[in-house]
């Protein structure tokens, strides 16, 4: 049932692609043009995702719903962190991923908070001091960016 | 001759200091990399890429340090084979079935050795290999035309999923998916933005690290999320790290032979370093295993498997340089690099950098020799650090994936990007489909649509110039045959398990 669906949305994305594709023109220039080569790509995409939903292979197990829940909980530590690193700055963000991150993990929550502080301000210290990368010490929140 | 000099040229660039240290840290993390069990070498150099990226490394630097990482994580990859009955990387898998019962019985000294030194008897025959072949192939590649290139991408699409016995329809869909996401952005021939959806960050396109970093590093966490995280089994107690030389002498016809077979494997599009320790491993059994010793810890069952992981390794960097057109995911992932660099492989890259390619091909040659010199003596200090437990690897692995890809193009929108890529990655490996032929789409799509458009305007509008030389029609031929060998495999693995659950 899973392959058929992903089957579906691929055969959607290939569908919208192929859609908005074919009037891609331009006035000059060479003779194939910008929209033959997104047909050759989606046509195909819409037959083979299109022979998966009748014909799919292979089955899917999902995760139980405990460690789906993890798997959420760790997504949106990632997410969070690409929202919030210029706010807070480089070490505060960092160090609440890998704390947070590392107890999702199944570390303990004491020393996932050790390693994050450690890390964060070790990476920091690396990247930005040693290797020159330019990485935020404190975020746009507190006036430093 | 002319090879001996271009490539005492390449030690010159390769013996400058920032060089050497960039070739020694490489190894080292290389070997780490490879030796942390979860920490596969595609991962573990697609977090490294956007770093030597954003530190603004030249070419032939990058590419020094990239490939002492790759060539010191086929070398790292048996430490826990052998002391842990884990494989580090995938092409480890064969010498945990020989490795791991001569740890047990004692031996561990000498199979870390044995696997040391044939890691470096292989190594070192791909890299002469490399040395003598990849010119001649780039050289015979030379009289490719447009067309010509289209089909040869059409081989490597069809072909990069491997005799796998996976639905070749995965394969496909895989590639094509890459091909479209490499359609996105201001198309460069006629200047009109194509599926951008009028959001200004993708129109110079999607940046292939952003996605690979996303899809291999990120997509692994939650598949290490989705199984309880257990306590791994304690590394066997090592007494001292000094091998019987003895042993190891004894093995050399294996370690020659499982160069051999890894090699050839190598070279072959979409099979790689995992199916050349199969190979070489299959080989040897055949060959020596008299007294069924094989499987309970024959040292030439350790050789054979290290020597072909690593001598295919090499070997898969011929048909990359030379024609542009990686047969695994690692080379995959580093020809990423080089495009990103503004470096493009194929055999234009022979006659116009040849500085970078022998740079790269001497580096190699200096890495074999650091990795076995870092190998064999500083083993103890790799098992010391191969106890870092998953929870407090992989968050670190995170934060550095985050640094790279910020510091590619300081814009979040890129870290989101590279999030949402590893959702679809997880998926997408859930359903079955192999994510390589994505990234090799995405890698070589921009190419491949210049090249027909190209093609189209030299026959003015007209498709049978498609299949109107003998390299392009040769290249269908074998896209088909091996498409049908492919199905054929498929169709045979089927029968085979209905008729086990009836």
């Amino acid at each position: 049932m899973s392959i058929r669906l992903g089957g579906v949305a691929i055969f959607v994305i290939a569908a919208l692609y192929t859609y908005y594709g074919k009037d891609y023109s331009a006035p000059f220039g060479d003779v194939l043009g910008p929209a033959v080569f997104p047909m050759i790509v989606g046509i195909p995409l819409m037959v083979l995702s299109g022979s998966l939903i009748v014909f799919p292979s292979g089955e899917v197990t999902w995760p139980a719903r405990n460690h789906l829940l993890r798997q959420l909980a760790a997504l949106a530590v990632l997410v969070g962190y690409a929202l919030f690193l210029v706010p807070l700055g480089f070490p505060i963000a960092t160090f609440a991923l890998i704390a947070l991150l590392g107890m999702v993990l199944g570390g303990a929550p004491v020393k996932a908070l050790i390693l994050g502080a450690s890390m964060s301000l070790g990476l920091w210290v690396l990247f930005d001091q040693i290797l020159g990368l330019p990485l935020a010490f404190l975020g746009s929140l507190f006036g430093d960016f | 001759m002319e090879t001996l000099s271009l490539l005492a040229g390449g030690f010159a660039v390769a013996f400058t200091p920032l060089n050497l240290t960039l070739l020694f840290a490489g190894c080292f993390f290389g070997t780490l990399i490879g030796a942390l069990p979860g920490l596969g070498p595609v991962n573990g150099i697609a977090v490294l890429i956007p770093l030597t990226f954003a530190f603004g490394f030249d070419p032939a630097s990058s590419l020094i340090l990239l490939s002492a990482v790759y060539f010191g994580t086929m070398f790292g990859g048996r430490i826990s084979s052998i002391l842990l009955n884990i494989p580090g990387d995938e092409p480890a898998i064969m010498t945990t079935l020989d490795g791991y019962p001569m740890a047990r019985a004692g031996r561990a000294a000498d199979a870390l050795a044995i696997s040391g030194v044939a890691s470096f008897v292989g190594a070192t025959i791909a890299v002469i290999g490399l040395s003598l072949f990849a010119p001649l192939l780039a050289r015979a590649a030379i009289h490719f035309g447009p067309a010509d290139y289209f089909a040869l991408y059409i081989l490597a699409f069809a072909t990069i999923g491997g005799i796998s016995g996976i639905d070749p329809r995965k394969t496909l869909i895989s590639a094509l998916l890459g091909l479209m996401i490499a359609t996105i952005g201001i198309d460069p021939i006629s200047g009109i933005p194509r599926f951008t959806g009028n959001n200004y960050h993708v129109y110079d396109g999607i940046e292939p690290i952003v996605a690979l970093v996303g899809l291999f590093a990120i997509s692994e966490i939650l598949f290490l999320l989705e199984k309880t995280v257990k306590e791994r089994t304690k590394a066997i107690h090592v007494e001292s790290w000094l091998p019987s030389w003895k042993a190891i002498w004894m093995t050399r016809w294996a370690m020659l032979r499982g160069s051999f077979v890894g090699f050839v494997a190598g070279v072959l599009p979409g099979a790689g370093a995992s199916l050349g320790s199969v190979m070489s491993y299959t080989a040897e059994k055949q060959k020596s295993n008299r007294d069924g010793t094989f499987g309970k810890g024959d040292p030439r069952g350790v050789a054979a498997p290290e020597a072909g992981n690593n001598s295919a390794s090499g070997g898969a960097l011929i048909p990359m340089l030379s024609l542009g057109v990686p047969g695994s995911g690692t080379t995959a992932v580093m020809l990423a690099m080089l495009i990103s660099l503004n470096v493009q492989p194929g055999p234009l890259l022979f006659e116009r950098q040849p500085e970078l390619v022998w740079g790269l091909v001497a580096s190699l040659y200096m890495a074999n020799v650091a990795l076995l010199i870092l190998n064999l003596p500083m083993i103890g200090i790799f098992t010391r650090l191969m106890a870092v437990p998953t929870w407090a690897l992989m968050p670190i692995v995170a934060a550095v994936s985050f640094v790279g890809v910020f510091s590619i193009s300081n814009s979040t929108f890129d870290l989101e990007l590279m999030v949402a890529f590893g959702v679809a990655g997880y998926i997408l490996r859930k359903m079955d489909i192999n994510l390589v032929p994505l990234v090799l789409g995405l890698l070589l799509g921009g190419d491949m649509e210049r090249n027909l458009r190209r093609a189209m305007s030299i026959s003015d509008g007209d498709w049978s110039i498609l299949i109107a030389s003998p390299i392009s029609i040769t290249l269908y031929i074998l896209t088909a045959g091996f498409l049908a060998l492919s199905i054929y495999l498929m169709r045979r693995e089927n029968i085979r398990e209905k008729a086990l659950s009836e």
